[in-house]
């Protein structure tokens, strides 16, 4: 029950690496961050400087109004799953689930009363005098929760802590963790490398590279809206297309031009380069998977490629394509608007043809790498 | 160099330019199962060669250790061959207060003795009455007190009257009383100790104390095989626990003390080892308590948790058998005196040494290691370099410094004791490495969940870490409590010339190696085996953590 | 040369290519020593420096109570309510003040600072049948060096105390409030808690692993010995001249032993490491063959020269190799010899035999080492190996045996460093048996030079030559410390396991 904020936070290591440069982030009561990025980004050391796990370089961080800087982490009011759950394997379930209770000298009776309320919102009631050898990988990811809301904590932080699960029971959990976050209403931040859980589980996501905030946003402004190539490609999957274009200013307005075809820009567009004084320049142009339109027939202002691979998914079809000057294209084709014929024709080295509408369209300066319109 | 770094491991990998022609596979195939069992019995060959070779040296130790140091011919050539022949004579001298073997292995006799002896033995005097009157004339009018046989006999060796063949006989005759003298006074001595001073009753204690351990050890080493969680076991254990306890207080109190032809057991001695064993069971009574509360009580109140019995609160403490080992042994050490036979005094110092160092160096590496390993703080790399120098210079170089340290505080010579306490605890910090490499291991979130969760670093240290690291801890308490049995050069040095302050390894040294030539040999071998058989015993029950800490700290450094 | 190049030479090449590449680097790596030297040197006296300003700024900015804090130690912390570090700051300058003041003048550190020097100049005199005690160098020096130390702890702590008061005055200023006493109490138990865990250690090491360490090497710099015993006589400085009389190039007097006994010393050390570790490794194997029976048993049996206490079983094989011992016995009584063997009398066979028992010692420590290993080697490594042909030997060869000396490679430079240090076999065993009069300073042929020390020290009281072993010692084995540490790979990654 408590907004944390960082403003101009710094991590210098010993050896004079810098892990976080000036990161400043408001997060509110009760809201749910996602931070997100490729490892070595700065994100879990973030989580660890607002543990208190890690000294703060610079800058200040405060949980509520209280500056917590050099406050050590008993101290903090916050409770943290760690990726591998860390629980005290020489105790059992209930203890393990007691600990920060009893440190804190609170009655039996209460440590009792809070143990069984929080076993029973994770289902492990069964299990609590079980030592953590004894338990699925499931119920010890259950417990690290429950060790962690026992606390009541004001700021709940989480390390990566679906990542040593398996694909179908990282997808339950990430459900259960929605569920968990309704019953338990406090702040939340998770820390995480898979943009999917990201998505699905932040009120905001914070990405991160090398670390720097690339951008900060709800999960639909970053998947529309992202301000760079890095943004672009690390949110949504497959991956953006990226492709190599040219910007064209004309007398009617921006138009894109690539392997022969041409797509003239949108009002917005026109208005947000024009407002930039951007003019005719190469650019990367990116389209996700998603958006792009197959057709298969020959067409005048479409691009022809030609299938390199094809993956079936069951309900869509990956296709990845080869371009003329050999850019690689993956696009994403429902199977159920296929004809069998059109199905039998997707095969290696058979050739179709794409095209998309100018809204899908990012436009990422090269040098820069940042979004044209957005960025 | 540093692009070479990898390289021994690329070696392992990518070297596979031997390999074997498809043919002689084939053929290698058919034979195998032959010319498997034939390098299986090259093996057996090897290591029953190997066993033997092992375990010679101690058989020889043992046979030695029951051959007489009376029968040794004064012990001139101390080293030979074991014959047959079994006595207990040895293990009954180490017992003897003032012992020392000359008093038993002198070839003169008073006359007083030696007609004390004859006259003790009928079928002596009777098979040899004629050289027996013969030497009882020629003792006539001589002080009984202080004339010895040697000058009688040598009168009657120059007695003319009497012919040759019989003062060869009465010779012979004499060599015969005089072993017989030495066995009497030899046995006598024994009683009288054994009878007057041996047994004060914490020694009681400590021989029912070590048959005591020595049987729980042997006993957790035969359960070792039962599956630990069953509860047959737990029965098993603790009826054998309670059988031991109780044979040996009876077989103290009746068996024991009257078989010696002492006094019969007293009501005394029933009130006295009474108390101590409901100390004993007092004791242990509130640690297991204190350890099961908390857990058994709460786990009750949770649905679908089995309700706990007394039983499952009981079998929960194998505690109980280290206690009472424990127990044991800390009281034998407190209260033995300096006034036992050297061996006993000697054997308790090195027990007082090792326990006290056992516990004061483990307390101390551990928390060099923990401190080094998990805290981060100025200064710790430069610690640990200059740990690895100061490792590299030889021990003993300090010896003389040391003693001069220790003489300046009262503990050399009569103090020896906690000076060499002192010594082995000081510096232990340095030995670190193993513990700390173990430590590495353990997964540091561990720590920094314990930390979120509201524990400060001395709670995690007692609460997290050290319970995890428990084969760790036995390790360092193995080897803490091996290292004072063993070491002689700094007990020589600092208990110098004190006899009582002698640990085990000096006294039996000088047993061998200064005072051999009069027959101390079969005497270190009796009294070697008392030292090796319980650590021994400790060792092999402990072999697990012993060969984890050793291979962790190889592989680690 | 590429890795791949590299990786295309044979074995011999490869390892000619690496010593190759060791000696290439010597001229470089001394050069990037002394360069690092040189820059530590100067960071040293840019340190001192610094050191100063910092003393110096702290009484030009401080109020008055940090500027009384340089005269009485910690008057700045009770003043300002830390009234904890305050009185102990204080108690440890009075302590201080005590010792070097001490109202006996003889018995206080500055007499025995003012005497370092020349380590006493009065002698002990006998007049009218009373002896009159002087003065005595050994105290001298012990109580000298300890009130050096003594002096580097006061000057830390009285730097401490000054830097206290900046920071505390900083604090102040920032507006917030310092820590109480009871503040500080706690912190030792969390934030502080390495102090409390490694400051009874570090007393211990200082005073009985340190001093008497920096003791010993000054005591190599005097003519402490048998004819300069303290109380009854002095002794003095007298240089290298120690060094030099061990160090000395002719065969009659210590240079000639000590050349002898440092050769045998590394003989002993390589064989005793190797020997052990091959037949080690072989028996693990043997007992860890897929097939053998009674494992337990067989390790348990090899296990008890570990578990029996040295001095027992060493003591007990040492008479049975005697002259009259067991062995001899036996053999003239089944007719095998006809005169006792010379185990211990003769050179070769007494250092042999050192050899050889010491094998019956160490091959278990290698059988439990090598078990552990062997158990951890990834079992695919085995079955790829077999399917690409290789028989058992060829996988010994090119799996167990690389992979035990590439994990092993740490626990052999200890092994090596033990061995030259390994006073209780030879001690035990032999106690450097046989004496020769071609060898001074009592050493034997086995003598190794720790065992040889020990004899300087206990027997002879020779105890400036113990000091100089002891420290030609510690030049071995950090030059073989050194090697090694370039050399084996494994050794090298270990310092960064972490």
């Amino acid at each position: 029950m408590a907004s944390v904020t960082l403003e101009h936070v710094k991590k210098v290591y010993d050896n004079k690496v810098t892990a976080v440069h000036d990161f400043n982030l408001e997060i509110k009561d009760k809201e749910f961050v996602v931070f997100v990025g490729p490892s070595g980004c700065g994100k879990s050391t973030t989580l660890r400087m607002i543990a208190g796990l890690e000294d703060i370089s610079g800058g200040t961080l405060k949980i509520g109004d209280r500056v917590v800087n050099d406050v050590e982490p008993k101290d903090r009011d916050i409770a943290m799953v760690f990726q591998n759950y860390a629980l005290y394997p020489h105790i059992t379930v209930y203890e393990n689930m007691a600990f920060s209770l009893r440190l804190r000298h609170m009655s039996n009776e209460e440590v009792h009363k809070r143990v069984c309320q929080a076993a029973e919102i994770l289902g492990i009631t069964e299990y609590l005098g079980r030592k953590p050898k004894a338990l699925s990988g499931g119920q010890r990811q259950r417990v690290a929760i429950g060790r962690a809301i026992v606390r009541d904590p004001a700021v709940f932080l989480m390390d990566e802590p679906l990542s040593n699960l398996d694909a179908k029971l990282r997808n339950q959990m990430r459900a259960e963790i929605i569920l968990l976050r309704k019953r338990v209403d406090t702040t939340f931040i998770y820390v995480n490398h898979d943009q999917t859980e990201a998505m699905t589980l932040g009120d905001r996501i914070v990405i991160m590279k090398d670390g720097y905030i690339q951008q900060v946003g709800t999960p639909q402004e970053v998947f529309d809206t992202p301000v760079n190539l890095f943004v672009a490609g690390f949110i949504g999957s497959p991956q953006m297309n990226f492709l190599k274009a040219k910007l064209i200013k004309g007398a009617d307005g921006y138009s894109v031009s690539l392997l022969g075809a041409s797509i003239p820009l949108n009002r917005d567009q026109n208005e947000a380069l024009a407002g930039k004084k951007i003019g005719s320049q190469d650019i990367i142009l990116g389209v996700r998977p998603e958006h792009t339109t197959v057709l298969f027939g020959q067409n005048t202002n479409a691009i022809e490629c030609t299938i390199n691979v094809n993956e079936m998914m069951g309900s869509e079809l990956h296709l990845h394509l080869t371009s003329q000057n050999q850019d690689r294209i993956i696009v994403r084709l429902p199977t159920v608007d296929l004809t069998a014929e059109q199905r039998a024709n997707l095969n290696y080295g058979s050739k179709l043809y794409i095209t998309f509408p100018a809204k899908v369209m990012h436009l990422f300066d090269p040098e820069s790498e940042k979004n044209l319109i957005w960025g | 160099m540093s692009t070479m770094k990898k390289v021994p491991e690329a070696d392992v990998m990518t070297d596979n330019k031997s390999g074997v022609a498809p043919e002689s596979k084939i053929e290698k195939t058919r034979s195998k199962s032959g010319h498997e069992r034939r390098v299986n019995t090259a093996v057996y060959v090897v290591l029953i060669v190997m066993s033997v070779v092992w375990l010679t040296p101690f058989v020889f130790l043992v046979c030695q250790s029951f051959r007489s140091f009376l029968n040794e011919g004064g012990g001139m050539v101390p080293y030979v061959i074991p014959q047959k022949g079994f006595s207990l004579d040895n293990y009954k001298a180490l017992f003897i207060k003032g012992f020392t073997a000359k008093k038993y292995l002198v070839n003169d006799l008073t006359l007083q003795e030696f007609f004390d002896t004859l006259d003790g033995d009928e079928t002596l005097a009777r098979d040899n009455a004629e050289a027996a009157a013969l030497l009882r004339s020629a003792a006539e009018g001589r002080d009984p007190a202080k004339d010895t046989i040697s000058s009688v006999m040598s009168a009657v060796q120059k007695d003319e009257s009497v012919g040759q063949d019989k003062r060869d006989a009465a010779s012979a005759f004499m060599r015969t009383v005089f072993s017989a003298a030495r066995n009497q006074r030899f046995e006598n001595d024994f009683r009288q100790d054994f009878n007057g001073r041996f047994i004060p009753w914490w020694t009681k204690t400590f021989v029912i104390g070590a048959c005591f351990s020595l049987a729980v050890v042997a006993l957790c080493i035969l359960l070792k095989r039962l599956n630990e969680n069953s509860d047959q076991l737990y029965r098993f254990r603790l009826l054998i626990m309670l059988g031991i306890l109780i044979a040996a207080y009876l077989c103290y109190v009746l068996t024991i003390k009257q078989q010696m032809g002492y006094a019969p057991a007293a009501a005394g001695d029933y009130v006295q080892l009474g108390i101590i064993f409901l100390l004993f069971a007092l004791f242990s009574l509130l640690a297991v308590n204190s350890f099961l509360k908390r857990e058994g009580k709460l786990l009750q109140q949770i649905p679908g948790y089995p309700p706990e019995t007394a039983w499952d609160k009981i079998k929960k403490a194998p505690v109980l058998f280290l206690e009472f080992l424990a127990m044991f042994v800390v009281m034998t050490c407190a209260l033995i005196p300096t006034e036992n036979s050297d061996y006993v005094g000697w054997y308790g110092n090195t027990l007082t040494i090792a326990l006290f160092t056992a516990v004061i160096q483990t307390v101390i590496v551990l928390s060099v290691s923990y401190a080094l390993s998990r805290l981060r703080f100025k200064g710790r790399k430069l610690i640990m370099n200059v740990v690895l120098v100061l490792g590299l210079f030889p021990g003993f170089l300090s010896m003389i410094t040391l003693y001069f340290l220790l003489k300046s505080l009262g503990m050399t010579g009569p103090g020896a004791v906690p000076g060499l306490i002192l010594i082995y605890c000081a510096s232990s910090g340095m030995g670190y490495y193993i513990s700390k490499g173990f430590f590495d291991t353990i997964p540091k979130s561990l720590d920094e969940s314990a930390r979120i969760d509201g524990a400060t670093r001395f709670q995690v240290f007692l609460k997290i870490i050290m319970p995890l690291a428990k084969p760790i801890v036995i390790y360092t308490v193995l080897m803490a409590f091996m290292g004072p049995w063993g070491d002689y050069v700094f007990a020589s040095y600092v208990a110098f010339g004190n006899v009582p302050t002698y640990n085990v390894a000096v006294g039996l040294y000088q047993w061998v190696n200064v005072a051999d030539y009069q027959g101390y040999f079969t005497l270190f071998c009796a009294g070697g085996v008392l030292v090796a058989v319980p650590i021994t015993a400790l060792f092999l029950a402990l072999q697990k953590y012993y060969v984890e800490g050793v291979t962790g700290g190889a592989v680690k450094g | 040369m590429t890795d791949l190049d590299y990786l295309k030479l044979s074995k011999p090449k490869k390892l000619l290519y690496r010593m190759g590449a060791f000696f290439k680097a010597i001229p470089k790596k001394t050069g990037h020593f002394f360069a690092n030297l040189g820059k530590k040197i100067l960071r040293f006296f840019k340190g001192i420096g610094a050191w100063f300003a910092e003393v110096f700024s702290t009484f030009r900015d401080g109020d008055w109570k940090t500027r009384l804090s340089y005269l009485i130690m910690g008057f700045g912390s009770i003043a300002r309510g830390q009234w904890g570090r305050g009185v102990l700051f204080l108690l440890f300058q009075t302590v201080f003040n005590v010792y070097m003041f001490f109202p006996d003048a003889s018995k206080s550190g500055c007499f025995y600072l003012a005497k370092l020097s020349t380590l006493g100049t009065v002698e002990t005199q006998k007049i009218n049948r009373r002896t009159v005690y002087g003065d005595n160098s050994f105290f001298i020096l012990l109580y000298g060096v300890l009130t050096l130390f003594f002096i580097a702890a006061f000057i830390y702590t009285w730097y401490q105390n000054i830097r206290q008061n900046r920071i505390s005055e900083q604090i102040l200023k920032s507006g917030h409030k310092l820590k109480t006493t009871k503040e500080d109490v706690t912190s030792l138990m969390d934030e502080q808690f390495h102090k409390t865990l490694l400051a009874l250690p570090t007393l211990g090491v200082t005073v009985f692993t340190i001093l008497p360490i920096i003791f010993m090497i000054l005591v190599a710099f005097t003519n402490f010995d048998a004819t300069h015993q303290p109380p009854g006589k002095l002794f003095t400085w007298v240089g290298w001249d120690n060094f030099r009389q061990l160090l000395s190039t002719d065969t009659e007097s210590y240079g000639g032993t000590f050349r002898q006994v440092l050769l045998w010393t590394l003989i002993w050390a390589f064989f005793a490491t190797f020997l052990n570790y091959f037949l080690g490794m072989m028996v693990a194997i043997m007992i860890n063959k897929k097939g053998i029976k009674l494992k337990k048993v067989w390790r348990t049996i090899l296990v008890m020269t570990i578990a029996i206490p040295q001095f027992v079983s060493l003591l007990y094989v040492s008479k049975m190799f005697a002259q009259d011992g067991l062995i001899n016995a036996y053999l003239m009584k089944w007719g095998w010899i006809q005169s006792p063997i010379p185990f211990w009398t003769d050179p070769m066979w007494a250092r042999f035999t050192v050899i050889l028992i010491n094998v019956w010692i160490g091959i278990p420590y290698l059988m439990l080492i090598a078990t552990g290993i062997l158990m951890n080697i990834p079992a695919d490594l085995y079955e790829s190996a077999r399917i690409d042909g290789a028989n058992a030997f060829q996988m010994y060869q090119k799996i167990t045996l690389p992979y035990m000396l590439f994990v092993t490679g740490p626990y052999l430079l200890t092994s090596f460093t033990g061995n030259i240090n390994n006073f209780n076999v030879i001690f035990l065993l032999s106690g450097g048996k046989p004496l020769s009069m071609e060898l001074s300073g009592n050493a034997g042929y086995t003598d190794l030079l720790i065992t040889w020390l020990y004899k300087m020290t206990v027997n002879d009281t020779n105890y400036k030559l113990a000091a100089v072993i002891g420290i030609l010692v510690f030049v071995v084995l950090a030059v073989i410390n050194l090697i090694t540490y370039n050399l084996i790979p494994s050794v090298k990654n270990e310092e960064d396991f972490q």
